[in-house]
């Protein structure tokens, strides 16, 4: 089943990246029918509006595939996930990485986030998994950080170990998070802003673009 | 009371808000209840509740799957949520308390969480100690609360060897209480040898159960009604 005409549709309505993986071999048996994910994507920093427009997005996308008579399940993004519901128990067996590797979208970098080749880690995901036999792109198998450890380098909680992701090991831990969350929790404390986004900003590709404006 | 034809209207957004796990549907049918004067009890049972054994049957027929009856589910509680606060205090001839929880060792509730649900739908005085629960706090909560039913639910065979001590400590201590066990490698002649007095299928088939458990506290209750 040709999936240009859902791409080209989401597109049209404001989605920067719709990629289609198949992501049989990263689901649990609770859902091993849905096994396209349809991963969305927006350029945008994630905030309120970023959510609504994800969410109007995955509306769109089940209401076009629900009409052809097919399954789906909308992952929503990690921030609006609303705890007190027996649904949302289920969106933790799925990530966007996934979802977001398998469609070709990008690779999981040392900094251990998404990673596109044009707008680096500065994209904001969700996704659909479905039934629907869409022809699925090519999944990016190896990260393609090369020899760069720029992120290695500046996180300041020396959280970042400097492995390679890799599709054939995708539970490897490329990030010690106990000692990001230690920083984040000392962050809010101080300030009350968590996150300190060093791995995103200093990423060259994330900085796609960015270099010129900033002047250098 | 609302006339027939509305009341009809309104089971009916009620159930089929459920059954198409559409959580506005089933807020809006609830508040609709609420406005015409229906029994908010008849409201749960005749609507939230048939949606939701039309969903059992669903997930049976494998027309449904694990998303779908987790979506409904949240599409009944967001009814319930609106509904429960007018209910009458059903009496089903049953003191109706429930220490509920899955077993040490085991993380998997979904299906704890269905039966734990129909349960509260029930009007079941319900006591959830949540997953992975060491084995002397059943005894400790079913002697605190003094409730009459007591739920074991395991999903793995290595932490449902648990259960035969916990059924065995809380006769010892409390010969009334019934005790019934469920989920995937449990079954009737395990619960027959342990000396459980009831049985629910499996971890797929927990739902099921727990609908003909309602059910059948329907039927009491009508037939209550009917005297």
């Amino acid at each position: 089943m040709n999936a240009d005409p859902l791409k080209q549709y989401l597109k049209s309505e404001g989605a920067t990246l719709v990629g289609v993986g198949d992501v049989t071999e990263a689901l649990s048996k609770e859902i091993i029918h849905l096994n396209r994910g349809i991963a969305i994507a927006l350029n945008r920093n994630l905030n309120r509006e970023t959510i609504r427009l994800l969410a109007r997005l995955q509306g769109l996308s089940v209401a076009w595939l629900s009409a052809r008579g097919y399954r789906n399940l909308s992952i929503p993004p990690d921030s609006d996930r609303q705890k007190d519901k027996l649904i949302t128990r289920l969106y933790k067996l799925f990530c966007h990485k996934t979802a977001a590797t398998c469609s070709g979208l990008g690779w999981v970098g040392k900094n251990g986030l998404l990673i596109n080749r044009q707008y680096g880690s500065r994209l904001s995901w969700a996704t659909v998994l479905t039934n629907a036999p869409l022809d699925a792109d090519e999944p990016v198998r190896e990260s393609e950080c090369g020899d760069c450890v720029l992120c290695v380098m500046h996180c300041p909680s020396g959280a970042v170990k400097g492995d390679h992701w890799s599709i054939s090991n995708p539970r490897r831990k490329l990030v010690a998070y106990d000692k990001c969350a230690a920083l984040k929790s000392r962050r809010q404390t101080l300030d009350g802003k968590p996150n300190c986004g060093f791995c995103v900003t200093v990423c060259p590709y994330s900085r796609n673009g960015k270099r010129e404006k900033a002047g250098k | 009371m609302a006339d027939e034809a509305r009341k009809k209207e309104i089971l009916e957004k009620l159930r089929n808000g459920v059954i198409q796990y559409d959580e506005d549907a089933c807020r809006e049918g609830a508040n609709e209840a609420l406005e015409a004067g229906l029994d908010a009890n008849e409201a749960i049972f005749d609507g939230l509740v048939s949606g939701m054994e039309e969903v059992g049957r669903l997930f049976e027929a494998q027309e449904y799957f694990v998303p779908e009856i987790l979506m409904c589910a949240d599409a009944l509680y967001a009814g319930l949520d609106i509904l429960k606060p007018h209910c009458k205090q059903m009496d089903l001839g049953l003191k109706g308390s429930v220490v509920i929880g899955t077993v040490e060792g085991d993380v998997h509730d979904i299906g704890k969480n269905l039966v734990k649900m129909m349960f509260d739908v029930a009007g079941f005085n319900v006591y959830d100690l949540g997953r992975d629960v060491p084995l002397d706090k059943f005894v400790d909560e079913q002697l605190k609360t003094d409730s009459d039913l007591v739920c074991l639910s395991a999903m793995m065979t290595t932490s449902m060897v648990g259960m035969p001590t916990v059924i065995e400590k809380i006769k010892a201590k409390n010969p009334n209480c019934m005790i019934m066990i469920g989920g995937a490698p449990t079954s009737k002649d395990l619960a027959d040898k342990w000396g459980a007095d009831g049985y629910a299928e499996d971890a797929s088939n927990a739902l099921k159960e727990a609908i003909k458990m309602v059910a059948f506290l329907k039927k009491l209750r009508d037939e209550k009604a009917a005297k």
